[in-house]
């Protein structure tokens, strides 16, 4: 027991000696760790050129980098330029020479990804997003780039959002290169997920409001709707105090409600997510909230989406809780800022001192390449 | 050991005619009752819970209704349970025709390859955005699966034009259509995102839950225009099963008849699945459920064929309601659990065959 003590000590010693030897950048020594799928990874060397499985997987490496965060990323999924336009363009202003060098390597787990198109650009590691860990598998993807000596690294920012973050920006940190980074954003995470955290751990069960999460909401002009279990927004919206209503129903990250179940449940408030898809798909009708949100257009599309037939009768409607927020949030570690919006809405007396849009400004401040704008939350009158 | 059958005399065979007349007319009527009763308790039921006093109070007296019952009754289940019905039936005598005209017992919608062309219709919609007709908003998704359903018959209705009208040649193209489309979808589906896999998945496997009463209005006027057609051609379609050249000896225009029905199956198909996306085995096993219960007579096969498939997916609509409440299942998967256990007792039971 002792010894076992004294030698962890001394492990942790050396650890910590380890990590106060000056460190040179793109050093040539073997990097072994954890990734989000539990696999064991050695990268024989600090990767150099990087592919991202989501173009998405941005907003965490723009948060953690100090200086250009596309310094070692050769390609990505176009994700981001066609469901967020709004922060491609943003990285775009920031980095203009690399955001036209990005390589569109599609999404990997189809058949358009090719290992040959991996090797030409030369990669050393591949990023995918453990959400699709059982694809990848199935469809060999992870065998093929291993035998072509290009590792892959799972990391997490959805399926399990709020427990995967904090792992996911440690593994990111180390791959890039950017620990001192990775830890000041997860000291700022902590800090920010705590401010709702203390707040609702002393509010009883039964007192936690009624929520229907709306994924998506307008993407499908004719249906609804699609919900989370407790993943993801559905489980920011048990972090922030309320009580998911899909979670009731059933243990799975995506659900589909039937509106008679929702108008039935009489929740307390409805919130429904939005981004700027009208670029990509011009149907849509849902806010279009994000870094060009533009409060004028937003407001009239939620009161569009709070009087489609079934909702205007709801009483979260006719009380003015009918919200809508950032869908991308729900893909990036900025989630607290959800989790803090949805917080202020279930419980506007308890954190009314809280300004999210504060803490976004903050985020921006101190972590990010370019400023906060636009729209990325509002409720309906 | 011979025997020799009395010759029946003439007021026999009158009396069993109208025996089995009655016969007919009363299968008919019953199917319609327990579709009626399908109907009733796919509006009764639901996950808020509302008595079978109150949805009757509310039906006949729409002023009583508070404001909820109102959306829940007249906006969400009714225009569910009638789609449900509207689109069986249309899917059964589209099924119940493709059999005839092409003298097989697999055709339906699906072996043709129009559902699979629907979908791919509204793939194309749905993940690269295009649109057969720019401009017309949050109906695209529908209209480019109508589109392409029916740009798949023409493609089938111009093959039969140029090859001749045979009953194989038409089964082959439509499964190399199926196959066809089928390998279109699979590409897309591979380039999709999350939320649009989500979607595709509801129309590969079929859902009530966007139905409204416009489009309850488009199916209903469709059927009342195909149908009666139809049935107006009874005689010629029963001659048809008997065998193409007794038909052609009784002045039936075979290859004539053949293009018409072509024409009004890919109409039903194409309406039904461009608004509830593709339904597998109603369109099949209609029809079989209704020839082995009256045969072939057009007269009584035709309808039941419709009250068959109406039935089934009626039946599909209470079931996805009860599974979880709250929550919706696409109903293609269900239909199949559903209609199978009959299809298969119905078959066990059966001595003779069927199919000749």
């Amino acid at each position: 027991m002792n010894t076992r003590f004294m030698s962890g000590f001394a492990l942790t010693l050396a650890a910590i000696v380890i990590s106060f030897t000056p460190a040179t950048p793109a050093q040539a020594e073997a990097l072994t760790l954890t990734d989000i799928a539990g696999r064991e990874v050695t990268l024989p060397e600090t990767p150099g050129r990087i592919i991202l499985g989501e173009g998405r997987m941005m907003y965490a490496i723009a948060a953690i980098s100090d200086g250009n965060p596309f310094e070692h990323i050769v390609g990505w999924k176009d994700d981001l330029v066609q469901f967020d336009p709004d922060a491609f363009r943003k990285f775009e202003t920031a980095f203009p020479a690399d955001a036209e060098r990005m390589i569109n390597f599609g999404n990997p787990y189809a058949g358009d990804f090719s290992i040959e198109a991996v090797l030409e650009a030369d990669a050393d590691l591949v990023l995918l997003d453990s959400g699709n860990l059982f694809k990848a598998e199935e469809t060999g993807l992870i065998e093929k780039l291993d035998k072509a000596g290009v590792p892959v690294v799972f990391i997490d920012f959805r399926r399990n959002a709020t427990e995967n973050t904090v792992p996911s920006l440690l593994i990111l940190g180390r791959v890039l290169g950017e620990e001192k980074g990775a830890a000041a954003f997860i000291d700022f995470y902590i800090a920010e997920m705590k401010k709702v955290a203390n707040v609702v751990d002393n509010i009883p069960a039964e007192e936690r409001p009624l929520v229907v999460i709306e994924n998506a909401a307008g993407w499908q002009p004719d249906f609804c709707c699609w919900s989370f279990g407790p993943y993801n927004y559905g489980r920011f919206v048990e972090l922030a105090g309320g009580k998911n209503f899909a979670s009731t129903l059933e243990n799975a990250y995506s659900v589909t409600l039937s509106m008679e179940g929702v108008i039935d449940a009489d929740p307390d408030h409805v919130i429904g997510t939005g981004a700027n898809w009208a670029e990509a798909k011009p149907e849509v009708t849902s806010t279009l909230l994000g870094y060009e949100g533009d409060p004028a257009v937003n407001a009239e599309k939620i009161e569009a989406l709070a009087a489609r037939p079934g909702f205007a009768e709801l009483r979260a409607v006719k009380d003015g809780n009918y919200h809508s927020i950032y869908h991308q949030f729900y893909n990036s570690p900025y989630h607290f800022v959800a989790i803090q919006q949805i917080a202020k809405w279930l419980y506007p007396d308890d954190f009314e001192d809280l300004d999210p849009q504060d803490t976004f400004n903050r985020l921006h401040d101190k972590f990010m390449p370019y400023e906060a704008s636009g729209q990325f939350w509002l409720s309906a009158n | 050991m011979t025997q020799i059958t009395e010759s029946p005399t003439v007021g026999d065979i009158v009396a069993t005619y109208r025996r089995r007349s009655l016969l007919r007319v009363a299968l008919v009527a019953g199917a319609a009752l327990a579709l009626f009763i399908t109907v009733l308790i796919d509006v009764i039921t639901g996950p808020a819970d509302l008595s079978f006093f109150r949805v009757a109070h509310v039906i006949f007296q729409p002023g009583v209704a508070t404001p909820k019952e109102d959306v829940i009754i007249w906006d969400l289940r009714l225009p569910v349970a009638i789609m449900a019905v509207v689109v069986g039936a249309m899917l059964g005598v589209a099924g119940a025709e493709m059999q005839t005209i092409l003298n097989n017992p697999l055709a339906d919608p699906f072996t043709l390859g129009l559902s699979s062309a629907a979908s791919f219709g509204a793939a194309v919609a749905i993940v690269l955005g295009w649109s057969v007709l720019p401009g017309i908003g949050a109906l695209f998704v529908t209209v480019n699966a109508f589109a392409f359903a029916m740009v798949a018959s023409m493609g089938l209705f111009l093959f039969t034009k140029l090859r001749g009208v045979s009953p194989e040649a038409m089964i082959l193209v439509g499964i190399a259509m199926l196959f066809t489309f089928n390998a279109l979808l699979a590409f897309l589906q591979y380039g999709a995102s999350e939320l649009q896999l989500a979607q595709l998945i509801f129309w590969q496997l079929g859902s009530l839950a966007r139905a409204t009463w416009a489009k309850v209005g488009i199916c209903v006027v469709v059927l009342a225009v195909v149908l009666p057609y139809f049935l107006s051609k009874s005689w010629a379609l029963t001659a048809l099963r008997m065998g193409e050249d007794k038909a052609a000896a009784l002045g039936v225009n075979v290859n004539g008849l053949r293009l018409m029905v072509l024409a009004g199956v890919s109409l039903l198909s194409a309406v039904a699945v461009s608004f509830v996306g593709a339904i597998a085995f109603v369109g099949l096993v209609g029809p079989h459920i209704a020839r082995m219960i009256v045969g072939e007579d057009q007269r009584g096969f035709l309808p039941l064929s419709a009250l068959a498939g109406a039935l089934i997916l009626s039946g599909t609509s209470i079931a996805s309601k009860a599974i979880t409440p709250g929550i919706v299942y696409p109903i293609g998967m269900i239909t199949s659990l559903i209609g199978i256990p009959f299809f298969v007792s119905l078959i066990l039971s059966q001595r003779k065959r069927h199919w000749q």
